[in-house]
């Protein structure tokens, strides 16, 4: 007979009241819930007011796919690069709730994925992708730009 | 040679200040106004301006240091202040645009994946781009991790990166952005200048409750604190000592001032390592620690003597394998440790030569506040900084009915950490001290308990060959010393046994209580 612990089910709402259900090594994969999950706490619903029902979901599929034993390396290198395939607004969403609850190779590829926008574009490319306006006066732009001219080579 | 910036008595000179400026409930920040002499803009127009729009502190407020790094972006404040300040936007999230919802610690964690060139691209974005890549950790880690041999600290971490990575490009020219970044609201970038900036509090200075020995026998020592694991600071043990008599900066610098000292991740000149600590503003400022430094510099090893209290130090029957035991210590006010329990269950002593050491010390069963451990003991959590920790946590153990043992360590005297015990550290001038750790019979046992554990792996601490400490120094005990073990395992069980007895004679003849206390 399998031990509890194995069938145990996580139960989760997220903050526009969907509620999700999670073997509890999928929902372990947040440190966040572990630590709940360790501390007694996990028994009733686990409210998320912080993490709409779409995000969670999302969450939730990169956690199974991460304990999915039949997946292959090279099968969880896509699914992670095609994951990752958001609009600014979602990822965003995802980063703060990969954040809050602290799944750490989720937040990490998120955080490169950001990085990784950035990297090797050229102010005003920064500034359209990311929806940036410009505050600086002509003078101030001048200034920082010389100051930071030896990044501009 | 710049002074050295005594945070004791600076913020000595300010309680004097303070009162004469107080009204009513609230202490307005004093700010010195005093020029330092290191060559930077330090008067930045915008820091009057920010001293008066700063919250209200109904508690005392607090001083910073005469020479407050003024950072390209100084003029970041409190969030609190963007709601005192009705109707203004904050410049943080228009120059931010899509990345404005997330934390500023997320937006660093972003910037901390980012390469220098592209952190100059970014700093030119906007005003608010232009704060957080230039947000001096960063470039910290950086430089910290683009060199293993030390680095010329170079008025900020930014601008030592640049001279070394882009000699070429003019420094000077440029100097210390004037831009005034108005409006700008953040917590995370404002605490961050702040604990990089403040001086400690003459209230978190004065209480000394440690108990003060001078002259007294080994046998005393060992009877009154080592068997009972207690604290003691002891003094006139240095007093033959020629480090005592000799050792200053300038001393050092001569004799060994191209000599690589290990700093944090780095091994870095000596007289590099002053060069950063004299310059730089942090708020944990880089420590000289090095456990090889009577091996580098054998005239050290020669000019200091282990104190007649400590003599016995059983891991020197393992000879050269043994774990790192002896450490010269060189920090800036400010440089210092935070809580933290000595590895391998050793006990300690720590004998400042120059300058003066802020303790704070909790016995091994009572954790500090704002401290946590794990289970294992392998992690601690903790706040970053000991600024920190002394604005957040230290005035909570003044209600406690078992308060921290705490002092202020001056030069000629050594203190006695025993075992087990977490403890704070924070110098409050440049300081030079020599720090052993060792194992003596009254804490054989322990060591051994902790060498042998299952997680021995991450727990033990200075040596490569952590897995088979255990084992070897066993071992070698056996050999050098056959019979020790046994004999303090039988003491140990003894003791046990005894006290097992009292706490039921206690029980049974407690007459305080009115009645009869059975506990079988």
């Amino acid at each position: 007979m399998s031990s509890s612990k194995s069938n145990k089910i996580v139960k989760l709402e997220s903050s526009d009241n969907k509620t999700f259900e999670v073997e509890e090594a999928v929902a372990v994969q947040s440190e966040t819930l572990k630590n709940m999950v360790d501390d007694g706490c996990a028994n009733d619903t686990i409210p998320l007011p912080n993490v709409n029902g779409k995000i969670l979901e999302m969450v939730l599929g990169w956690c199974k796919k991460h304990v999915d034993e039949t997946v292959t390396g090279d099968e969880l290198n896509k699914y992670e690069a095609d994951f990752l395939d958001l609009d600014q607004a979602d990822l965003y969403g995802l980063l703060m709730a990969a954040n809050f609850l602290n799944v750490k190779g989720l937040l990490d590829r998120v955080l490169q994925r950001v990085a990784d926008m950035i990297k090797g574009k050229k102010p005003e490319e920064i500034r359209r992708i990311f929806n940036i306006k410009n505050d600086f006066t002509p003078e101030e732009e001048e200034e920082i730009r010389l100051e930071n001219a030896w990044a501009f080579d | 040679m710049l002074g050295c910036r005594s945070t004791l008595y600076q913020t000595m000179k300010r309680k004097k200040n303070k009162s004469k400026n107080t009204r009513n409930k609230t202490t307005k920040r004093t700010v010195s106004k005093t020029r330092n002499s290191i060559s930077k803009k330090q008067e930045s127009p915008h820091k009057e301006e920010y001293e008066e729009e700063e919250e209200e502190d109904t508690e005392l407020g607090f001083s910073l240091k005469t020479s407050a790094a003024p950072s390209h972006t100084h003029g970041v404040q409190p969030l609190g202040n963007l709601y005192l300040n009705p109707g203004s936007v904050n410049s943080r999230n228009t120059g931010l645009g899509n990345l404005q919802t997330l934390t500023d610690e997320l937006v660093l964690d972003i910037l901390g994946l980012l390469g220098a060139s592209h952190l100059g691209v970014l700093a030119t974005v906007s005003k608010s781009f232009c704060v957080f890549a230039n947000h001096e950790p960063l470039w910290r880690n950086l430089v910290l991790e683009s060199v293993n041999n030390g680095f010329l600290y170079n008025g900020s971490w930014k601008f030592t990166y640049i001279v070394a990575h882009y000699p070429s490009f003019d420094v000077s020219s440029t100097g210390v952005s004037g831009l005034r970044v108005r409006d700008f609201y953040s917590d995370y970038l404002f605490q961050s200048w702040l604990c990089a900036n403040l001086e400690m509090k003459p209230e978190w200075l004065e209480r000394d409750n440690i108990i003060r020995r001078k002259g007294i026998s080994v046998d005393e020592f060992v009877l009154n604190f080592e068997e009972p694991n207690k604290p003691v600071l002891l003094e006139g043990c240095m007093d033959n000592w020629v480090a005592y008599e000799k050792w200053d900066r300038d001393y050092l610098v001569q004799l060994c001032g191209d000599v690589r000292f290990s700093v944090g991740p780095v091994e870095m000149k000596l007289e590099e390592y002053f060069r950063y600590s004299d310059q730089a503003r942090e708020e944990r400022p880089l420590y000289l620690f090095d456990p090889k430094f009577a091996e580098k510099v054998p005239k050290l090893g020669l000019e200091y003597e282990v104190p007649m209290y400590f003599q016995e130090d059983l891991f020197s029957v393992l000879g050269y394998e043994r774990p790192d035991y002896r450490w010269i210590i060189i920090g800036p006010a400010g440089s210092g440790s935070s809580f933290h329990i000595d590895p391998n269950s050793t006990s300690a002593w720590n004998a400042v030569i120059k300058g003066s050491k802020k303790w704070v010390l909790f016995p091994p069963d009572l954790i500090p506040p704002g401290v946590h451990p794990s289970p294992d003991g392998a992690e601690v959590a903790c706040p970053v900084s000991i600024i920190e920790w002394f604005m957040n946590f230290y005035m909570t153990t003044k209600t406690w009915k078992k308060k921290p043992i705490e002092c202020i360590c001056k030069a000629g005297e050594v203190i006695f950490v025993p075992n087990g015990w977490w403890h704070l550290v924070i110098n409050l001038e440049e300081s030079i001290a020599i720090t052993q750790n060792y194992a003596s019979r009254r804490n054989l046992l322990n060591v051994l308990d902790f060498l042998r554990r299952p997680n021995a792996h991450t727990l033990v601490s200075g040596t490569r060959d952590r897995v088979n400490l255990y084992d070897k120094f066993k071992n070698a005990i056996e050999t050098s010393l056959p019979g020790t073990i046994d004999e303090l395992v039988q003491k140990a069980e003894e003791k046990k046994a005894q006290q097992k007895k009292l706490s039921f004679w206690d029980s049974v003849a407690d007459s305080k209580v009115g009645a009869f206390k059975f506990s079988f």
